[in-house]
């Protein structure tokens, strides 16, 4: 496929990430960070991001699943996915973590559990979408191109 | 867990936060400033570096951490004789939570996560961008 297309596909892809709030200006902010020094930081940071999101769901869901639910153990581990999700700009799965704290704070445990379902939702839909977004950019860069900027 | 990223301008600052992405991004911003950055997971850590007699022209402070928190810590520092500015962090932090930094002796609240242009505003502030750094 042509360059220019490439490059129109990717963008157009990237607007409705941020159109659709699956992103917000955070991610933005990573892309201005990452320069000639550090050419694959963003990369970096979301491969962390779905490392470490990954381990808190499946421990999330080990903790809520037990007879007696350690409130506090679940609120610590919400209190982490929100804080990365918003340093990424992952902006869906942050605003479930917000409703989730609220669910641990009435130490709710079928509120806790349907977020739970939720925040996993946002969390696999954005993954797809970012896998999408950098394989763009592979092809874009594969195909002799820049990839453009989206600010 | 202390990381010591070395430059050559002379400013220093002092990352507290529990969450290693928060740490990575924010890494990045300060290294780009071309400020030397050490890193701690926790405000007892973060205590335990001023007490081993590290000095730091800037102190980012995460609100929520295991172990203790970063009110506590800020606390700690001043009682030390700790006179470095304190920037607080913290997301989604009700007006009483801030009060409460405050009062604990930050010198001010940034809202999470931190940006190009928060941080930049920061510096200037305390007067360490590029060109302006704090005499020691």
């Amino acid at each position: 496929m042509e360059i220019g297309n490439l490059q129109r596909r990717y963008l157009d892809f990237a607007s409705t990430l941020f159109h659709e709030g699956f992103l917000d200006n955070q991610f933005t902010q990573l892309q201005q960070l990452q320069d000639e020094s550090s050419p694959e930081f963003v990369l970096e940071v979301v491969t962390l991001f779905f490392e470490d999101s990954e381990k808190l769901l499946d421990e999330l869901s080990r903790t809520l699943n037990q007879q007696a639910v350690d409130f506090k153990k679940v609120d610590a581990h919400v209190h982490q996915l929100k804080g990365s999700s918003a340093s990424i700009g992952a902006q869906r799965v942050k605003n479930v973590c917000v409703a989730f704290r609220n669910c641990c704070e009435e130490m709710n445990q079928e509120g806790c559990l349907r977020c739970l379902r939720q925040v996993r939702n946002e969390y696999f839909l954005v993954k797809n979408k970012l896998e999408t977004l950098f394989a763009l950019e592979q092809q874009i860069v594969a195909a002799g191109g820049s990839v453009p900027m989206m600010w | 867990m202390a990381a010591l990223a070395i430059s050559s301008c002379g400013r220093r600052a002092l990352l507290v936060d529990d969450n290693v992405i928060n740490r990575m991004v924010v890494r990045k911003l300060v290294e780009e400033q071309g400020i030397a950055l050490e890193e701690a997971e926790n405000g007892k850590e973060a205590v335990e570096l001023v007490k081993e007699g590290r000095v730091f022209d800037l102190i980012l402070m995460d609100r929520e951490m295991p172990v203790m928190d970063g009110p506590q810590a800020t606390k700690q520092l001043r009682s030390l004789g700790v006179t470095t500015p304190i920037v607080a962090l913290s997301a989604d932090a009700m007006q009483s939570d801030k009060d409460s930094f405050l009062q604990a002796g930050a010198d001010d609240f940034v809202e999470k996560p931190l940006s190009v242009d928060k941080f930049a505003l920061v510096l200037t502030k305390y007067g360490l961008q590029d060109g302006q750094a704090a005499d020691q």
